[in-house]
C-alpha cells in the first residue's frame, strides 16, 4: 500500500474564494493510500514547503498530491522540496485546482466538485508513479541570432562579449534593420545611423561573430543546448571573399531602374548593389531579376570591371549546417500595405508613410535631406500628419493593437520639418497621444507647446488630390466642427506588423506566436524574454511594437538568459521520455513519423520472448532528443511506446477516478 | 492476365524455386465454399483453383508466411491486392519477400445465397455514388445518428472477427491484448463495446483499404465499412486523397483550421 500525502493549497483567496478547500480535503482523506492530508493558505511559501518536507519525514509518505495552482507555475517547486526531504521528485503529482476550477467557476459548489474530481484523479495517478530518473547532455557553446536589426546586434555582441561565439542570421545583403533607415530617434533627437553605425562595425569586426547575411533560416532539429540548424546562403553572385567593396561595379552598372528597397522605393539602384552606404558587409549583391546578364546573357560589365574577380555569375545557394546551444529571435517588424485604405490616397507621391518621411528628411536620403513634395521637388507649406492608419482598428484591413511607436514619431516629424522650415504649418490627426517612456511626454508637449504643431483629435475621414493640392477632410471631435485642410503633404502613421515569414519560423522552431503572429513569450511577467521552447529567446520588435530602447533593453536580457544557458557545463534531460515496450513493437515506424523532434530511429534488434530469440525491426528512442511531447504515444497502435510519467495505465486511473 | 495462365505462371514459379510457397485458393471436400490453401509441395499444386467464390482476402497471411525471408506467392483481386500494400506501407512484409499474382475478378458470390456480395456490386457498378450510405448518415438529426449507431453496435459479441480479418489491423500484438492496462473487460456492456468500436475504427482510420472484410465477416451484420468509409471520406475532404501518413505524421505545414462539430446525446 502507498503512504500518500495530500495537500490542498488555498492559494489565499485564489483558490479558497472559489473552493472549498477544506471540502475537498475531507473527501479525499479516506481513499485508498491517503494517510495524509492538510490544508494550507499558501502551500508554495517557506512554511509550507516545510509542512511537506515534515510530512514526508515523519509520516515515511512515499508519494505526494499538491492540490494547487498550474503545474507550469510550482512544479518544479514542490518537485525540489520532495527531493530534499529524500523522495525522488517525480512522485510529486499536481492537481491544478486554480487555473482549472476556481479561476473559471463563479459557484462555489460547482468549482468545489471539480476540484474534488482532480484531487482523487491526480491521486489515482500518484499511486502508480515511478520513480524517475533523468540523463544529461552537453550544451554547444555558440548561439544563433536569427535577424540583424539593433535587436540582433545587440544580443549578438551582448553574448560575444561574454565569450562564446555568436552567428547572425539576416535576411538582407546587410545588417541594420530599420533602425538603419531612420534619420533621427525620439526622445533625445540622435542621429539614428550615428549610433547604430558603430554597433554595425563592431558586430563585423568582433572576433566572436560570424555574419550570415542574405541569408535565411532552412531548417532546425535538436533541442536546447543542441539546436541542428541548416542556414541557406543566398547567392549574391559576389564572392565576399575577394570583393573589396570598391563599388566600381555598382557605379558602371547599367541596370539603374531598381526601386530601392532601403530608400522606401523612393530611390532607384543599379542591378549589382548595396543597400545604403554604410553596409555591412560592404559586399554587393546582384539582383538577378534585374540584371542584364541574367535577363539577356548580354553585359559582364561588373565583371570586367572588377579588379578582383569577385563577380560570380554561376555562384549557387550554399548550405550551412551548424550547431547551436541557443537561439534568440530578433527579426523584427514590418509596417502594412495601405492597399485598402483607399480613402487616404496612398498611390499619390505626396501621401507617404512614416518610413518614406525618414528617408526624405535624411541628409544621406534621396533628396540629400531636402525635405520637399515627391511630386514636383517643390517644398511642401502645410504637412498633415494621420495617427493611427490601421493601428487600434478592429476592422478586417487593420491592427486591433496599438503600434506603440507611431505617437511618438509623429511628434518627432512634426518637430523636424518645424526645426528645419519653420515657417511650415503642421498638423497631426490623431485619436489619443499615447507616451509612456521616459522622457516621452515631455517630448510630445514641446512639439506642441514649443513648435507649435497643431494636435486635432479625431480621425482622416479622406484625403482628396485636388490639383497640387491633398484636401484633408477630417472632423475635431472635440468641437464637432468638420475641418478641410489643402495640404501639400500627407504623412500616414501605418501599423505595425509581424513579419510575413513569421509563421513559417515559428513552426521551424516550434514557438507559439499569438494571433496577430508575433512570438509569444513564455510568461509575460515572468519569462518576458524566453518563449515556451527551451534555448529560444525573443528580441525586440518580433515579439510586439517596440520602440528601440525597449528593443535594445530586451535584447540584452535575450543575451543574458543566452549567456547563462551556454555558461552551464551540462543540461539535465526531461525525465519524462517515451520507451518502447519492444515486444508489443511490431515496427510500423508510425511514431518515428509523428516525432516532431526526431527522436525515434527504427532498428534492427534481437528480442527474447518466451525463451526464443526474435530478430525484428523495433522503435527506439533517443532519451535526449524526446522532448516528452507525448505524440508518439497516441500514434502507437498497439500502445507499445509509453511516456514516462505519463503512462496510459496512469491516464487510465486518472479517468476512472473522474467517471467512475 | 486471365485467370488460368496466373495459376500456370504461378506453378512454374514454385517448380524454379523462385518461390516457396503459393498463398491461393482450394476446395475442401464436396462443398463450393473456396477456402484459403497454403501450398508448400508440388504435390499440393493441383488444389489450385480460382472462381467466383474465392472471397477470402489472403493478404494477411503474408505476414506469418513471408518471414525469414521466405519468398511467397500469392493470388490477389484488386481489393486484396491494396490490402498487401498496406501492410508493406506499415512495414509490417518486405516486398521483396512477396511475388504477387493479380487476377481478375468479376464480382465473388456469397456461397451460402449465389448472390454476389454486397461489397463487390459496389465495386463494380462505378456508377454508383460510392459515399450514398454516409451521406445518409450525415443527413440524419444528431440524436437520430446516435441512436442508430448505438442501435447497431450494441449487437457486437466482441468476437474480434472483424479485427482478424483486416489487413490494416496487422499490429504484432493488438492493444485489447495488452494485459496490463485494463483497456477492456471480458464482460459485454454497452461502454467496453463501444470503446473496442471506437479504437478499432480510429486504428485503421488513413490506412483502410475499403475491401469491405469486415463488414462480410461480421457474425451480427453490423455495418462496419459505412463507419470506414465515413473516416475515408472525411480524410479526403480534409487533407486531399493523395496524403498516405495523414494520420500520422508531424508536418510543419499543416493547419489547424477545423471546424467544430457538435455530437448528439
Ligand atoms: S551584369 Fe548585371 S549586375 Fe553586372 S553590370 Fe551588368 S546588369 Fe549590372
Ligand atoms: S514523446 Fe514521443 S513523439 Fe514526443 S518527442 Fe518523445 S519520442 Fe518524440
Ligand atoms: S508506433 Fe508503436 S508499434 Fe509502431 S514502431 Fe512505433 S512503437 Fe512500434
Ligand atoms: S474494409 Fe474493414 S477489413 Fe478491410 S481494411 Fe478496411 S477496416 Fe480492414
Ligand atoms: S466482427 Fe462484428 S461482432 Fe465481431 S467484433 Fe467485429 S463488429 Fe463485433
Amino acid at each position: 500500500m502507498r503512504r500518500i500525502g495530500v495537500f490542498v493549497c488555498w492559494c489565499g483567496s485564489n483558490i479558497a474564494g472559489t473552493v472549498d478547500v477544506e471540502k475537498v480535503r475531507e473527501a479525499v482523506k479516506d481513499m485508498p493510500g491517503v494517510v495524509h492530508s492538510v490544508d494550507y493558505q499558501y502551500m508554495c511559501s517557506e512554511v509550507g514547503q516545510n509542512y511537506l518536507k515534515d510530512a514526508i519525514k515523519e509520516k515515511n509518505l512515499d508519494r505526494i498530491v499538491v492540490a494547487s495552482c498550474s503545474p507550469r507555475m510550482h512544479e518544479a517547486t514542490f518537485r525540489k522540496a520532495a527531493e530534499s526531504a529524500g523522495l525522488n521528485p517525480y512522485l510529486v503529482e499536481i492537481a491544478n485546482i486554480r487555473e482549472h476550477c476556481s479561476w473559471v467557476h463563479k459557484d462555489k459548489e460547482v468549482g468545489t466538485e471539480k476540484a474534488i474530481s482532480l484531487t482523487k484523479a491526480a491521486i489515482a495517478k500518484a499511486t502508480l508513479n515511478e520513480e524517475l530518473v533523468s540523463g544529461t547532455t552537453q550544451v554547444e557553446k555558440r548561439a544563433l541570432v536569427i535577424g540583424g536589426g539593433i535587436a540582433g546586434i545587440q544580443t549578438a555582441l551582448d553574448i560575444a562579449d561574454a565569450g562564446y561565439l555568436v552567428d547572425i542570421v539576416e535576411q538582407t545583403p546587410s545588417i541594420g534593420g530599420k533602425m538603419a533607415q531612420i534619420d533621427k530617434t525620439f526622445p533625445t533627437l540622435d542621429c539614428s545611423a550615428c549610433i547604430l553605425t558603430p554597433k554595425m562595425v563592431d558586430a563585423a569586426a568582433h572576433p566572436n561573430i560570424t555574419l550570415y547575411t542574405y541569408s535565411e533560416i532552412e531548417s532546425v532539429n535538436g533541442f536546447v543546448g543542441n539546436f541542428n540548424v541548416a542556414i541557406k546562403k543566398k547567392p549574391r553572385y559576389v564572392d565576399m571573399d575577394k570583393c573589396t567593396g570598391c563599388g566600381v561595379c555598382i557605379e558602371k552598372c547599367p541596370s539603374k531602374k531598381g526601386k530601392s528597397e532601403f530608400e522606401e522605393g523612393l530611390a532607384t539602384r543599379t542591378a549589382i548593389y548595396t543597400p545604403f552606404a554604410q553596409s555591412v558587409p560592404k559586399v554587393p549583391v546582384i539582383d538577378k531579376e534585374q540584371c542584364l546578364k541574367f535577363k539577356t546573357g548580354k553585359c559582364g560589365i561588373c565583371s570586367a570591371v572588377c579588379g578582383t574577380k569577385a563577380v560570380k555569375f554561376d555562384q549557387e545557394e550554399e548550405i550551412v549546417n551548424q550547431t547551436y546551444g541557443a537561439i534568440v529571435l530578433a527579426t523584427g517588424f514590418d509596417l502594412i500595405k495601405l492597399d485598402n485604405f483607399g480613402e487616404f490616397h496612398n498611390e499619390h507621391p505626396d501621401v507617404i508613410t512614416g518610413l518614406e518621411f525618414e528617408r526624405l528628411t535624411n541628409a544621406a536620403g534621396p533628396t540629400k535631406g531636402k525635405f520637399v513634395k515627391p511630386s514636383n521637388g517643390e517644398r511642401p507649406k502645410k504637412v498633415v500628419f494621420v495617427q493611427c492608419v490601421g493601428s487600434r482598428d478592429k476592422s478586417e484591413r487593420g491592427k486591433s493593437y496599438c503600434s506603440k511607436i507611431c505617437c511618438m514619431y509623429t511628434a518627432k516629424h512634426a518637430m523636424l520639418i518645424k526645426d528645419k522650415y519653420p515657417d511650415t504649418e503642421v498638423y497631426v490627426f490623431y485619436i489619443d497621444v499615447r507616451t509612456p517612456g521616459k522622457n516621452f511626454d515631455e517630448f510630445h508637449r514641446r512639439a506642441v507647446e514649443e513648435y507649435g504643431v497643431h494636435y486635432i483629435k479625431g480621425m482622416v475621414g479622406k484625403v482628396m488630390p485636388e490639383g497640387e493640392k491633398l484636401m484633408v477632410q477630417a472632423i475635431d471631435s472635440l468641437s464637432g466642427t468638420p475641418l478641410e485642410i489643402d495640404a501639400d503633404m500627407v504623412v500616414l502613421a501605418s501599423a505595425t506588423q509581424a513579419k510575413p515569414d513569421a509563421v513559417a519560423l515559428k513552426r521551424k522552431l516550434n514557438i507559439s506566436s499569438d494571433l496577430n503572429n508575433f512570438f509569444t513569450e513564455a510568461h509575460p511577467k515572468l519569462k518576458p524574454v524566453e518563449t515556451a521552447s527551451a534555448g529560444i529567446y525573443l528580441a525586440g520588435a518580433c515579439q510586439g511594437p517596440k520602440d528601440i530602447p525597449e528593443t535594445v533593453a530586451q535584447a540584452s536580457a535575450a543575451a543574458a538568459k543566452a549567456i547563462i544557458l551556454l555558461s552551464k557545463k551540462e543540461l539535465t534531460n526531461n525525465a519524462c521520455v517515451s520507451n518502447v515496450n519492444k515486444n508489443i513493437c511490431s515496427g510500423c515506424k508510425a511514431c518515428s513519423k509523428m516525432c516532431p523532434y526526431d527522436a525515434i530511429s527504427i532498428k534492427m534488434m534481437d528480442i527474447y520472448e518466451h525463451g526464443k530469440v526474435i530478430r525484428k525491426e523495433v522503435a527506439e528512442v533517443n532519451e535526449a532528443l524526446c522532448q516528452g511531447c507525448g505524440g508518439c504515444t497516441v500514434s502507437c497502435r498497439p500502445g507499445a511506446i509509453d511516456l514516462r510519467g505519463f503512462t496510459n495505465k496512469q491516464i487510465m486511473a486518472e479517468v476512472d477516478a473522474i467517471c467512475l | 492476365m486471365g485467370k488460368i495462365e496466373m495459376i500456370l505462371n504461378a506453378k512454374e514459379d514454385f517448380k524454379l524455386g523462385k518461390i516457396q510457397m503459393i498463398l491461393g485458393w482450394k476446395k475442401e471436400d464436396e462443398s463450393i465454399e473456396s477456402i484459403p490453401a497454403f501450398i508448400e509441395s508440388v504435390e499440393e499444386l493441383e488444389e489450385l483453383i480460382y472462381d467466383e467464390y474465392c472471397v477470402n482476402n489472403l493478404s494477411k497471411y503474408l505476414i506469418e508466411e513471408a518471414k525469414n525471408g521466405k519468398k511467397v506467392g500469392i493470388f490477389l483481386k484488386k481489393c486484396d491486392a491494396l490490402g498487401m500494400e498496406q501492410m508493406i506501407k506499415d512495414n509490417r512484409i518486405l516486398s521483396e519477400n512477396i511475388v504477387p499474382y493479380q487476377v481478375e475478378c468479376s464480382g465473388m458470390k456469397d456461397f451460402q445465397t449465389g448472390e454476389i456480395f454486397k461489397k463487390c456490386q459496389k465495386c463494380l457498378d462505378e456508377s454508383q455514388d460510392k459515399y450514398a450510405e454516409v451521406k445518409e448518415i450525415e443527413n440524419m438529426t444528431h440524436d437520430e445518428r446516435y441512436d442508430y449507431w448505438m442501435g447497431e453496435l450494441s449487437k457486437c459479441i466482441r468476437c474480434n472477427a472483424c479485427r482478424n480479418i483486416c489487413p490494416a489491423c496487422n499490429c504484432e500484438t493488438c492493444v485489447f491484448e495488452k494485459k496490463d492496462e485494463d483497456i477492456l473487460g471480458k464482460a459485454n456492456n454497452e461502454s467496453e463495446t463501444g470503446f473496442y468500436q471506437i479504437i478499432r475504427a480510429y486504428h485503421v482510420a488513413g490506412r483502410c483499404s475499403d475491401c469491405g472484410e469486415c463488414e462480410r465477416i461480421c457474425p451480427v451484420g453490423i455495418p462496419l465499412g459505412k463507419i470506414n468509409k465515413k473516416i475515408i471520406k472525411d480524410i479526403e475532404e480534409l487533407y486531399g486523397k493523395e496524403d498516405d501518413d495523414t494520420l500520422s505524421s508531424f508536418n510543419l505545414e499543416d493547419d489547424d483550421t477545423f471546424t467544430e462539430k457538435k455530437g448528439g446525446k
